[in-house]
């Protein structure tokens, strides 16, 4: 199906899913620019929270529930409150504010500049063919919950057990102290 | 009651007479005023007209506002001027204890029925348009669309009739439906109407939840409760809250962060109303039926906790802060048990969706999850524990615990903002209760098992279409059914707020690592084994399943039983309400 | 992560002295925590600064004065008959024992003890037992409300409700009563009241039976208070204490029991702390002394209401009390009010007014012991020693 053929044939739901789009992207970006030029902790948790909470909407336009609520639960709801309550407790106050040294911001403006280039000079290249990649629309493909499962427990075994290992590793260390 | 009159609030009777002429002839020219538009309205547009020619889609836009709204507008300035005319009367009359409990009464079955309707609708759309394509283009904007304004008519409308049971068969044959359903063939518009139903109902539980719990409190208390707004057991206190709270101060603290202050509310207000996305009421009434639905609840509830964090964290106030960190480390302990002990209805229903779950119980009360094998039944309890904790319920309420931290992240918040989390903890509560409800108590499955409806159709003879469906509604599955078990839970929730002392935070944190975490780990691997053993699949163990029936039999007796008891003990309490002072019954007060 | 330098806002300590401050800003990871003056769970105006590291409280130190009336120096201004509602308004959830307390001293002093009857001794036990009870059900009540459950309160208030009545009734107040005076009580009984006490007792002995099922023997309450601030017997003596809180820890020692209280005649156990669910001397100890000694004051009063019988028509009031001339000598003499030993020292010059009057609270020197056993406690903990130790600001400060 090429572009123009695609155009003609959208509905209102495509239209709002565009829109949907640019939205979770907006939101996504925003704050993730928040994230970095926040000094304040808890300031930047809540960035982080629109950041992932924009990434998931993502998931969910795409149709990859599982994903997006795994993105939701894990990092939205546990590593990030986790994250926070850890500054929170561990500072000589809860209100607590990060000042990095000007290297460090030298050194990440250089590192993320040098992504933007290379992500920004690959998009327009015209090396990948965008269009062609967007008809293999997630909807046909993407596997459903069950399978997932499934896949996991099956051809994925190894690695969800070192997965399991490692959250248990985490776990022993943290009650350790 | 001799009334005083107090010589400076005397009103300036005469005036404010003059007043009331002037907006009773005023609503009275504007509602007479409607009448040119209608008569144009039906004149030009012809709403009633059944010929093909007439029922044109362009006319979507003029009919129902012109024709429908019109009417309604009049009917509303006349209802409103007259209302001025009489409101001594109509105070009178709202006032009376026993309008004020038909109206209430009125207003809790008309909900129901509008929101019955309103599922109707959005089902009959969805079930029987979808099949047919007609397709049109919208002028300028483009959208397509499948269903004309006369196709919706001849296919849906045109010499159909609604057999009631009772009245008889009334004629449902205009074409003014077919306007105002047009719209509903976008999934958009579909969706919009749904999120109003939605809103709506959640709109209604903080409100019924705090008059509720109020009452609740006051009778485990030996008081009355509120009693006053609204008439009949002060039914409307919650609005005079809530009209209240939205006109006090909204005092933002100096030297706090006064964006994320302000932001708090709303992100722990959302997250609950977000779980309802997912959360079914029955098989078709759900807004989207994702098949990653309890994951989904489960991480909105788990977002809410952000809010509750900013919230103490940008109060500058030491006790909000000690709010929101108990707030943080409560949850993302509670997180654990609580997600492990959901996972067993799943691996006993072998299915994530809720929907599938709950389909999974149909057969009667004794297939519940609750009462399927021992496993299921200590998880039960399990989850419903760590659901008050994720809650913040007593005896977990340690983030707004009033006697140690004030009142927590709540301590500065005031007004509507205050209201807000309010809002948002009711709802959550409602979610937990409502996941328990489906994932142990067969959800909107009723106690009897679904071929009973049939035979009772059959024994009854029952050829009413309406008399049917409410059987079967009834002796089947219904979305009243979920609503009771939540509600149920729910109060059980009250209940245990009112009873129990609150815990420790070292005991929250020992209740959670040390009890509840094990124990749903065991809970989790026993269920495990005795699924493999009882299923065909698995080991197939023959003693086991024998004792898998006995045991399922004993726990439906006692879950019966429980029921029995509690019912008897409230029927109890309530003949001898008059004579009980806690649980002691005496005829006569000391000195009275 | 490692070199993210984490500073804290300079101004959040801005409320404290500068000593505090600076040793706050030396040390890392502890915040001083105004508890009080105004916090439910203080039980009026009490200050409490708690230095706490997260959820413990390393160190927890009272400040108390926002309630300071002056009470005694009022007491050299007037005689002692008029200083009688004065006395009501120190300890006010036990206005008639703090009454009782003063009319006795003066009445000591002047030797004005040998006319009183017997039928105004016997009332005066039952209003000082009665008032007895209000308290403790206040104290009961307000502790179940520290620790979060709020129903036992308003059932102990529903009961002291009935024992206001029969305060109203007999003095026409509900709080400050000033009804135990100099020379005796102001009115004597009205009509009735011997019997609507008897059924008030009647129906409020299976009462405490039920507050011990919904919050004594609840098993979060006992995990929420045994263990917690103990105090041992050795220490309560060392700090003075006394009341329930000294027999929290296992002390018998109880005012009324030594000779010349009045209560001679009277046949009534002393509970004692045994350390039942906990350590003797932890919350649990005193709270439970408390409920207990309802039950006992509810076995004096049916005792006094029974000798009542055969006291009708005797004076009650002695016509010296308004106008006595206080000796030139001075008196110390205690009774035991329901949070402890309440003193009053009196010393007269020869006119109508004393010379000093001074009074030991027991709540004050209670309270003197928070500072020892909040510390290493949890925030939580806090509230549950305080309300254990059940200190009445206005007799704190007075």
């Amino acid at each position: 199906m090429d572009s123009v053929a695609a155009e003609q044939g959208r509905s209102l739901k495509d239209h709002m899913d565009d829109l949907a789009f640019y939205i979770f992207a907006a939101i996504s970006v925003a704050s993730a620019f928040g994230v970095v030029v926040s000094q304040n902790i808890v300031r930047t948790a809540l960035f982080l929270l629109g950041t992932l909470g924009g990434v998931a909407g993502l998931y969910f336009l795409l149709d990859a529930n599982l994903i997006a609520v795994i993105q939701l639960i894990v990092y939205a709801g546990g590593t990030l409150i986790l994250i926070v309550f850890g500054i929170m407790l561990t500072s000589k106050s809860p209100w607590a504010e990060f000042k990095p040294p000007k290297s460090q911001i030298v050194l990440a403006a250089f590192v993320g500049l040098l992504m933007f280039i290379g992500i920004t000079s690959l998009t327009l290249s015209g090396e990948v063919n965008w269009a062609a990649r967007a008809t293999k629309t997630p909807l046909a493909t993407s596997p459903k919950v069950a399978e997932a499962g499934e896949a996991l427990l099956t051809t994925y075994l190894v690695p969800f057990e070192v997965d399991l290992t490692a959250i248990g590793a985490a776990y022993l260390a943290k009650t350790e102290k | 009651m001799a009334s005083i009159t107090l010589p400076w609030v005397q009103r300036d009777t005469e005036k404010l007479s003059n007043y009331r002429e002037k907006a009773i002839r005023l609503l009275a020219f504007i509602a007479l005023a409607h009448i040119p538009i209608i008569l144009g309205a039906w004149f030009l547009l012809d709403p009633l007209s059944t010929k093909p020619a007439d029922l044109q889609d362009s006319k979507v836009l003029l009919v129902p506002p012109l024709c429908l709204g019109s009417i309604g507008g009049m009917l509303l300035f006349a209802g409103a001027a007259f209302a001025i005319y009489a409101y001594e009367l109509i105070g009178r009359v709202l006032s009376a204890p026993w309008v004020a409990f038909i109206i209430f009464i009125g207003a809790i079955f008309g909900i129901v029925i509008g929101v019955w309707l309103h599922a109707e609708i959005l089902m009959t759309v969805q079930r029987d348009w979808m099949p047919a394509k007609e397709t049109s283009v919208i002028p300028f904007v483009g959208i397509e669309y499948d269903h004309t304004v006369q196709s919706i008519y001849q296919n849906n409308l045109e010499g159909k009739s609604v057999d009631f049971p009772l009245i008889g068969a009334i004629s449902i044959d205009t074409p003014i439906l077919a306007y105002l359903m047009f719209p509903l063939q976008f999934p958009l518009v579909r969706d919009l109407v749904a999120v109003g139903g939605i809103i709506g109902f959640i709109s209604l539980i903080p409100g019924f939840g705090i008059w509720w719990e109020r009452k609740v409190a006051g009778r485990i208390q030996s008081r009355m409760g509120p009693m006053r707004a609204g008439g009949w057991h002060g039914w409307a206190q919650s609005a005079a809250d809530g009209i209240k709270l939205a006109f006090k101060e909204d005092y933002v603290p100096p030297g706090g962060d006064g964006v994320l202050f302000r932001l708090a509310p709303y992100i722990t207000f959302i997250p609950p109303i977000c779980a309802f996305i997912a959360l079914p009421f029955a098989t078709a009434w759900v807004f989207r039926d994702l098949d990653v639905a309890l994951i989904f609840i489960l991480a909105m509830l788990g977002i809410e906790v952000m809010g509750v964090i900013l919230a103490g964290w940008a109060s500058n106030n030491k006790w909000s802060v000690y709010g929101a960190m108990r707030e943080a480390c409560q949850m993302v302990s509670y997180e654990i048990p609580m997600g492990m002990a959901l996972l067993i209805p799943v691996m006993t229903a072998g299915s994530l969706s809720l929907t599938g779950i709950a389909e999974a119980q149909s057969g009667g009360f004794w297939t519940w999850f609750v009462f399927v094998n021992p496993w299921c039944f200590l998880a039960f309890f399990l989850y419903y524990v760590a659901s008050l904790a994720s809650c913040k319920r007593a005896p977990f309420d340690l983030p707004e615990s009033e006697s140690e931290l004030v009142a927590g992240f709540l301590t500065e918040y005031s007004g509507f903002r205050w209201s807000m989390f309010f809002f948002g903890e009711y709802v959550a509560m409602y979610v937990v209760c409502g996941l328990a409800a489906i994932l142990f108590l067969g959800g909107w499955m009723s106690p009897f098992p679904a071929s009973s409806a049939e035979w009772f159709i059959a024994q009854a003879n029952i050829e009413n279409g309406m008399l049917q469906t409410l059987v079967k509604s009834l002796l089947a599955a219904n979305p009243i059914w979920f609503i009771l078990k939540a509600t149920f839970l729910f109060f059980v929730q009250l209940w245990i707020r009112w009873t129990l002392p609150r815990i420790r935070i070292d005991q929250v944190l020992y209740a959670c690592v040390q009890v509840l975490l094990p124990a749903t780990m065991v809970v989790l691997l026993g269920n495990t084994l005795w699924i493999l053993g009882v299923s065909e699949n698995g080991l197939n163990l023959g003693w086991l399943i024998a004792i898998d029936g006995i045991i399922n039999k004993i726990l439906a007796a006692a879950g019966v039983l429980t029921l029995v008891g509690i019912v008897g003990i409230a029927a109890y309490g309530y003949r001898n309400n008059k004579k009980l002072v806690g649980w002691l019954a005496v005829d006569q007060l000391p000195g009275k | 992560m490692a070199d993210v330098i984490l500073e804290s806002q300079p101004d959040i300590n801005a409320d404290l002295s500068s000593d505090q401050i600076q040793q706050q800003d030396l040390q890392t990871e502890e915040m001083l925590v105004n508890m009080g003056p105004q916090h439910p769970a203080t039980h009026g105006v009490l200050r409490v600064v708690l230095r706490t590291d997260g959820e413990m409280v390393l160190e927890a130190v009272p400040h108390i004065g926002y309630l300071h009336r002056c009470a005694e120096k009022i007491g050299e201004t007037v005689a002692p008959y008029q200083y009688i509602p004065y006395t009501d308004r120190m300890d006010y959830l036990a206005g008639m024992n703090n009454n009782l307390a003063f009319a006795q001293a003066v009445e000591k002093l002047t030797g004005l003890e040998s006319e009183i009857t017997e039928r105004t001794k016997l009332i005066r036990i039952v209003f000082a037992e009665l008032n007895r009870i209000a308290s403790h059900l206040v104290s009961f009540g307000t502790y179940g409300l520290d620790l979060g459950a709020f129903t036992p309160f308003l059932y102990a208030f529903r009961e002291r409700e009935y024992i206001l009545d029969l305060f109203e009734s007999a003095c026409g107040a509900r709080l400050t009563y000033s009804y135990i005076t100099v020379g005796g009580v102001t009115d004597d009984l009205p009509e009735r009241f011997v019997d609507i006490t008897r059924e008030f007792l009647d129906y409020f002995e299976p009462k405490v039976h039920e507050y011990n099922l919904l919050l004594s023997h609840n098993h979060i309450f006992i995990k929420r208070t045994a263990n917690v601030g103990v105090i041992t017997a050795q220490e309560a003596l060392d700090y003075g204490l006394s009341g329930p809180v000294l027999r929290g820890s296992g002390v018998n020692f109880d005012l009324r029991k030594q000779p010349g209280s009045g209560y001679e005649e009277f046949d009534f156990n002393v509970p004692v702390g045994q350390g039942e669910k906990g350590t003797v001397g932890d919350c649990w100890d005193r709270y439970i002394v408390r409920v207990s000694e309802m039950l006992e004051s509810v076995k004096i009063i049916r005792q006094a209401l029974d000798k009542l019988d055969g006291t009708e028509g005797q004076e009650t009031l002695h016509k010296k009390g308004k106008t006595l001339k206080l000796p030139a000598d001075e008196i110390y003499y205690e009774i035991e009010n329901p949070r402890g030993q309440l003193g009053f020292f009196v010393r007269g010059n020869g006119s109508a007014i004393p010379d000093r009057v001074k009074a030991r609270g027991p709540s004050f020197c209670n309270l003197c012991v928070t500072e020892k056993v909040c510390e290493d406690v949890l925030l939580g903990d806090v509230a549950a020693i305080i309300g254990s130790i059940d200190v009445v600001m206005g007799e704190v400060d007075r």
